[in-house]
This record gives C-alpha cells, structure tokens and sequence, in this order.
C-alpha cells in the first residue's frame, strides 16, 4: 500500500511536476475555451479544471492521466446554461458525479467493452466536428483582422513545435499574438468580452436552483448525458495511456474517481469535466508517469490564472479559436476515412450513424446509445443467421443445425424443416448449433412433437452440455430422445 | 564482428532494405534486435483501431512482418522490441542503452511530413548515437 503510494507519487518527481506545468499552461486556453463554448463565465471551465486535475490526481485510477474541463460536456449542457443558467449547470454537475460514483461502485468500467470500435470512432469524430462547428461563430463574418489571427496562430501552432518544443506552442500563440494586439490593437472580440474573470480561489457553494422535482426533472437528462460521455471518454483515455506507459490501471476506480471529482467540481461553481486524450498524451510526453504530475497541473494553473488574471481577460478570441481548431484537428482520427471504405459494411454504417445522431441532436451521449443498439441490431442479425442441411438416404434422414439457436434464430431454423415426412427414422444433429434460450428450446420441442406426430422415429444426435442443460430444465423431451444420441 | 545489431523499423520500405542489408554483414550469433518505436499519438489510434488490448501487439507484430518475415526466411536471429516514445530520441537513446555493438536504419520512414524534412530520425541518430551508424539508401 505505501509501496504503491510512494510509486505512484514520488517517481521521478521532477520530470513529473516539468509534465505538470506543461499541461497546466497548455490547459488555459482550452478551459476558457471550452467555458465559452458552454456559454458560462471562464472561472467556471477554469475551477472545474482546478478542482477535476487536483481530486482526480487522488483518487483517479490512472496516474499520469490529465482530468478537467473538456469540450465532450461543454458541448453537451450548451441548451441547459442557455436556458435556465449556470446554477442548473452547477447542479447537474453534482447529478453527473453522484451517477458516476454509483455506475464506478456498480463497476460498471466493464460494460465499456460492449461499446464497439465503431462507435469510439463515431464519438471521437463527432466530438471534434462539434468543436469545429462551435467556432465557427468566432472565426467567420467578423472581421478580416479575425482571419489573420486564427490563421497566425494556426501557423504557430504547426510550425513551431518543429524547431522548438519546450514550451507548448499554443501558449506561444497566446503570448505572442496577445503582445501583438495589445500594442497595435485591432477590431477582435477579447476573452473579457465573453465573461470575466475573477482573481480568486473558488469557494464552497450549494447551486442556487429549487430543490424540486421540477428542476430535477430538468437536470436529470443532461446529468444522465454528461455522466455516459465523461465516462466513455475517461476510460478511453485511460486505455490510451495505459497502452502509452505499458502498465495497467484500474478503470472502475477511474469511474468513482471521475464521479466525487465532478461532485466537488459542482459544490465548488467548477462545470463537469472528464479526461482529456491531448492533454494526457502531452502529458506522458513530457516523461509523467504519475499522480504528482496531474496534481501540479491543477495547482499551477489556478496559481496562474490568481497571478495572470487580468492578462487572461485580454487574450482576443481569434486565438483561442485557433486552439481549438487545432484541438478539433487533433481529436479527429483521421484513420477513419480509411476504416469507412475497409471494415465490414455495417460497422463503417454504425460509425456514420453515430456521427450523424450526434450531429443531429447536438448529443454525444446519444450517439453513443444510438451506436451500441445499431450495432447490436447488426450483431443479433448476423449471429440468427442459421443453415439447416437436410440428407436422406432410404429411410433414415438427417438434420443438421448450423449456427445460434435463440429467439432471433428460431424462425429462420424453423422455415427451413420439411415437416411432411413421415414413417421415416429422423436424425437432429447439433454438432454445430447452440440452444441459448427458451425460446431455442420451444423450437425443438415443436419441432420433435410434429414429426412425431407423423410417425417418425426421432433421435437427437451431438447436443452440446449447455445446450442439454437448458433442454434438461426446459423441454418437455424425454430422457429418452436425449439419450440416445449421446 | 558485430554480436547484437539494433535495426530501427517502422515497416516502410526504407525499413525493410536496411533489413536486407543486414544480411551482408551478419554472422552466426549474431541477434538482430527489430526496434519497433510506437510515437504517443499513436497510441490513441492504435487503441481506437484495435479491436481489443491483447490483439494491439499481434497488430503492431503484422506491422513490421515484411521485415520478421524476411529474417526467418534467410535464418538470422531476431527479437522484437517495441518501445513508446518520439522516435528520434528513443531510437538513440535505445542504441546508446549498451546492448547493441551497430544500429541499422533506413534514410527515411513512414511519416510523409518527415520526408519533407529529410530524414531527421537518420540524422539525428547519425549525430547522437556512441555507437556505429549504418543508415541505408
């Protein structure tokens, strides 16, 4: 236990707290950014990332992953903030936490295997469309000086890191471009124009919204949204950095993590937030391989934003847009384009699906649903699928099943018997199929009554032991059919 | 003669004629070690592309195959070793590790981005490694 302790804390503390300050100037303008985005004053982005980096660095389940505030559920509570305010939004975060610390208890860090390949990329792309389209209002149709600043910092951006790396080039951007425009001036919208910013800790507060079953009734769906998508893109993350630094964590401590960071992030006026793949990988990057590297993160980012605050409220909003163009860019997996002309026909439809749900609804949580029932659907067409061969030699014919008997299957099977024979000696070969259900059972059941009834001799070859238990405690065959088979 | 040959492979084609070179100068005992670097942002696309955690090394293995395939067919020994990190730094810092007495690589990679930029995997470990640099047109 101490031995885990000291490892996960004290290894190679300062390479780590070097990764630590690295993300935390790198986390800046994405927790502004994202605030905007979500329509909230940026202290909000910017306590949420405060108090979701330092929590998590405790209590999360893998070290070195950065947590904060991320685009996936500021893009999500845009209609609630816009509608009812930021006490609603304080409020459904708490709701988020409380249903992640409950669905973490249930370990429910398993069920994630059940959400397909195909649907992690549909999120992923839709995610990082949606950060694209939601710049769109702070890039087009303001002013020219606007395009020659996202398209300077975009320059910077992918031009720099390749002759200097040590200090992250969006932040380069910020100084650079900020200088600039503060001794030239010119006709851009500034962070200050969008909300301001407080030079203080943040405090402990109950949202100020009723305490009825009305708000609750309004809060509940986006908490149920916030706390699906923080999750599916937290634990992605952790397998990210699990495959990056070769070592294993455990996701269901993750999901608690996630949830009483989110609960403090709510009590203390922090938007939700989950973790984030880029902040993560810059992270790792930068040699963290533990929790001190996330808790320095958060403690050096509310220290600069106490010390710079009145800097941060200058920074023009072109800048920022440009990071978050590149945040989109970087988001995007671009393999997919690739993944949509070579997978299988209906995981390339899955993913499209999801995109286009997500897309629709403005919803990466409902993607995500709409993306595992697809894919299920596709998965209980292609496994119903069932071949019965028929042979027959003078009076004895021969069955045999091929593939999953079950309620999706039963049908199919059935269409596929001839009942008309009669006074023959019939032989059901299983070798090759599996009875799953009672529904399976019910078939076979029908089945050797009506050649029965024909005055056939049935006997049933090859029942595997699952599929002659389920027919041990649901069939009305006797013991006698089953037998001889064997 | 060289013992322990350290061979940067990415699975280019570049990757596989230093490969081939190899087998001008290697002797019986000698151990070819395939050093596969996996770059941070690969990580997310190979986590999101591999249908699960157990088959991501099978898939990183099929990535580099042109080059196993062809030591088993002319019997040289060979090991594989992936590694996380930059590719520049840790190729060198793999071939400065002690273990290898030559490292072998090709002129340029996959990363189309870096051709343009000349090879700087193969000039940075030309300028940094403290041992023999074999880098193969």
């Amino acid at each position: 236990m101490i031995e885990t302790l000291k490892k996960e804390w004290l290894t190679d503390p300062k390479t780590n707290i070097l990764a630590g300050i690295l993300v935390a100037l790198a986390l800046i303008p994405e927790a502004i950014a994202f605030s905007i985005i979500a329509g909230v004053d940026p202290m909000v982005g910017l306590y949420a990332s405060f108090i979701i980096a330092v929590s998590i660095s405790i209590l999360g389940g893998r070290p070195a992953m950065i947590s904060a505030a991320t685009g996936a559920v500021a893009l999500l509570v845009v209609p609630l903030v816009s509608e009812y305010g930021v006490e609603y939004l304080l409020a459904a975060t708490l709701l988020m936490g409380a249903i992640q610390l409950v669905l973490g208890i249930l370990k429910i860090g398993k069920l994630m295997k059940f959400i397909p390949k195909s649907v992690m990329l549909g999120f992923v792309n839709a995610l990082a469309i949606m950060i694209f389209m939601s710049q769109i209002e702070h890039i087009f149709g303001i002013s020219i000086s606007t395009y020659v600043y996202v398209g300077v910092t975009l320059l910077i951006i992918y031009v720099v890191p390749r002759f200097f790396k040590a200090i992250p080039a969006p932040l380069i951007a910020i100084i650079v471009l900020t200088a600039v425009y503060l001794f030239m001036g010119a006709d851009l919208r500034t962070v200050g124009d969008l909300g301001a910013i407080e030079r203080s800790l943040p405090s402990f507060i109950i949202p100020d919204v009723p305490y009825t079953m009305e708000t609750l009734r309004i809060i509940l769906p986006f908490s149920i949204s916030m706390a699906i998508v923080g999750l599916v893109e937290s634990l992605l993350t952790a397998k990210i950095v699990d495959d990056a630094t070769d070592s294993y964590s455990s996701k269901n401590r993750e999901s608690r993590g996630q949830g009483i960071s989110n609960i403090i992030a709510g009590f203390f006026g922090g938007m939700g937030g989950c973790a984030m793949i880029g902040q993560s990988i810059i992270n790792v990057r930068s040699g963290a391989t533990t929790r001190l590297s996330t808790f320095t993160a958060g403690m050096v980012l509310i220290f600069l934003i106490i010390v710079l605050g009145d800097l941060v409220v200058q920074i023009p909003m072109p800048i920022l847009a440009g990071i978050m163009v590149m945040v989109a860019i970087g988001t995007f997996d671009w393999g997919s384009f690739q993944y949509v002309v070579k997978a299988p026909r209906t995981d390339a439809l899955v993913m499209i699906v999801t995109v286009v749900i997500v897309l629709f609804t403005s919803n990466l949580a409902m993607g995500v649903i709409a993306g595992v029932v697809l894919s299920a659907l596709f998965f209980a067409t292609k496994i119903s699928n069932i071949t019965v061969d028929r042979s027959e030699s003078g009076n004895d014919v021969s069955y045999r099943f091929n593939g999953q008997i079950f309620f999706a299957s039963v049908d199919t099977m059935m269409n596929q018997l001839d009942l008309d024979d009669h006074d023959k000696a019939i032989e059901l070969d299983f070798t090759a199929a599996h009875i799953w259900d009672d529904s399976g059972v019910d078939a076979v059941d029908t089945m050797i009554t009506r050649l029965k009834r024909r005055n056939n001799q049935v006997r049933i070859k090859n029942l595997n032991k699952d599929s002659r238990k389920i027919i041990n405690e649901l069939s009305m065959i006797n013991q006698e059919e089953l037998n001889m088979g064997g | 003669m060289y013992k322990s040959i350290l061979l940067a492979a990415d699975g280019s084609d570049n990757s596989y004629r230093a490969a081939k070179e190899i087998s001008k100068f290697h002797f019986e005992g000698t151990v070819v070690t395939v050093l596969n670097v996996i770059a941070y942002s690969d990580s997310k696309t190979d986590v999101l592309h591999g249908s699960n955690n157990r088959s991501l090394e099978r898939e990183r293995l099929a990535k580099i195959s042109n080059i196993t395939e062809y030591f088993e067919s002319e019997n040289i020994a060979y090991e594989v070793l992936f590694e996380h990190g930059e590719p520049k730094e840790t190729v060198v810092k793999v071939a400065n590790s002690g273990d290898y007495d030559v490292v072998v690589l090709g002129t340029r990679g996959l990363n189309s981005l870096q051709e343009m930029m000349l090879g700087s995997v193969s000039h940075k470990v030309a300028k940094r490694a403290q041992i023999p640099v074999i880098i193969v047109k």
